[in-house]
């Protein structure tokens, strides 16, 4: 599974900065990186951490395609996952996620 | 998980980020070199899907556009004409004044792999070992300026673009004597600031380099003139450039290697 993760990112990356850069929607290039980096982690049962997991894969290819120091954008994502994760555990109750 | 183990595993990540920057030109220049062939096929593909639906959408500006361009080329016809008597007429005075005609450019040729998702900075796929070096200027094929060398690596580069909020340079208006300073706001926008006051700048004047601060070769094409901002409150004057590149066109660039 981490594998698979690991190259779905890697290729998710490649086709953010390769393909999904010619569109941009009102002036904005959406980052498809990050919002499946959210998705994964909101639907994600909160005791499993597989979407911290993808959000350091998701930061680090974005890391390498970048200009800034590698960890930038991986601190960005695991910091978004994590916050997540605790507002989840801590004050979300519902069933549909249990049921995920 | 124990405290311990937590604290373990932030000590393992911050050392595993040391490591990354540490290396990180060779790391990225493997991964660049894994990902070339992914990357040329997305960047030409992107390139082809984004122009098709483009040219759908822009239909009718462009049959506005083309009406005008079909205007301005019967009256660029005509310049170039009484251009090509000028040159001539340059030939025979410079033959005659024994003048050496101006040193071209040395260039290297470099394709788009991709564009930063944050920073306005492209990948090329020359390095270091085409004798690419930081600072190098970068230009399209109608020598338009693209931005110039940010960072090198063995086999790419990283050309950071006008638009770059680091970045900013000396230019003037094309046919008159305004100086000003351009400078890239992100998102693909350039401002020229630094305009005096009491000069009149107008919409669709051409902006080029100088050779002042010796960053590029003067009289390159930077942009056309857009939003002129004039406030009495100010002292100079700022005007919005738009780039005569579009980075959805740009497939091929040229470094200047020398100049």
């Amino acid at each position: 599974m981490i594998l698979i993760y690991f190259l779905f990112f890697y290729l998710l990356v490649l086709i953010q900065t390769s393909f999904l850069i010619h569109f941009n929607i009102f002036g904005i290039i959406p980052n498809f990186v990050l919002i499946s980096a959210l998705i994964l982690n909101l639907f994600e049962r909160p005791e499993k951490n597989n979407g911290i997991l993808v959000a350091a894969f998701g930061g680090f290819f974005l890391d390498i395609f970048s200009e800034k120091f590698i960890g930038f954008q991986t601190l960005i994502l695991l910091g978004m996952a994590v916050f997540i994760k605790l507002i989840l555990k801590r004050y979300v109750r519902i069933q549909i996620i249990k049921k995920i | 998980m124990s405290k311990k183990n937590k604290i373990l595993i932030i000590v393992i990540g911050i050392l595993l980020f040391l490591f990354l920057n540490f290396f990180q030109k060779e790391i990225r220049n493997f991964f660049y070199k894994i990902s070339e062939p992914i990357q040329r096929v997305l960047w030409g593909a992107g390139d082809r899907v984004s122009g098709f639906f483009e040219t759908i959408t822009k239909i009718n500006k462009l049959k506005k556009e083309a009406d005008e361009l079909k205007l301005k080329n019967q009256e660029l016809l005509a310049k170039i004409a009484f251009l090509e008597e000028l040159k001539k007429e340059n030939e025979i005075l410079r033959e005659a004044l024994n003048i050496e005609l101006q040193k071209e450019f040395t260039l290297s040729f470099a394709q788009v792999l991709g564009k930063d998702s944050i920073k306005d900075s492209i990948l090329i796929d020359k390095g270091s070992k085409d004798g690419i070096s930081e600072g190098f200027p970068v230009i399209t094929q109608s020598r338009v300026l693209l931005g110039k060398i940010s960072e090198v690596y063995q086999n790419f580069s990283k050309v950071s673009l006008i638009s770059d909020k680091e970045n900013s340079f000396d230019a003037k208006i094309q046919e008159s004597e305004i100086y000003g300073v351009i400078k890239g706001k992100g998102s693909l926008k350039v401002f020229l600031d630094l305009i005096p006051q009491d000069k009149e700048i107008r919409e669709g004047d051409l902006v080029v380099t100088t050779s002042l601060g010796g960053i590029f070769p003067p009289g390159i094409l930077v942009g056309q003139i857009g939003k002129v901002g004039k406030s009495d409150i100010l002292p100079f004057q700022e005007a919005e450039i738009s780039p005569m590149f579009s980075l959805n066109e740009v497939e091929k660039v040229f470094v200047i290697l020398e100049y």
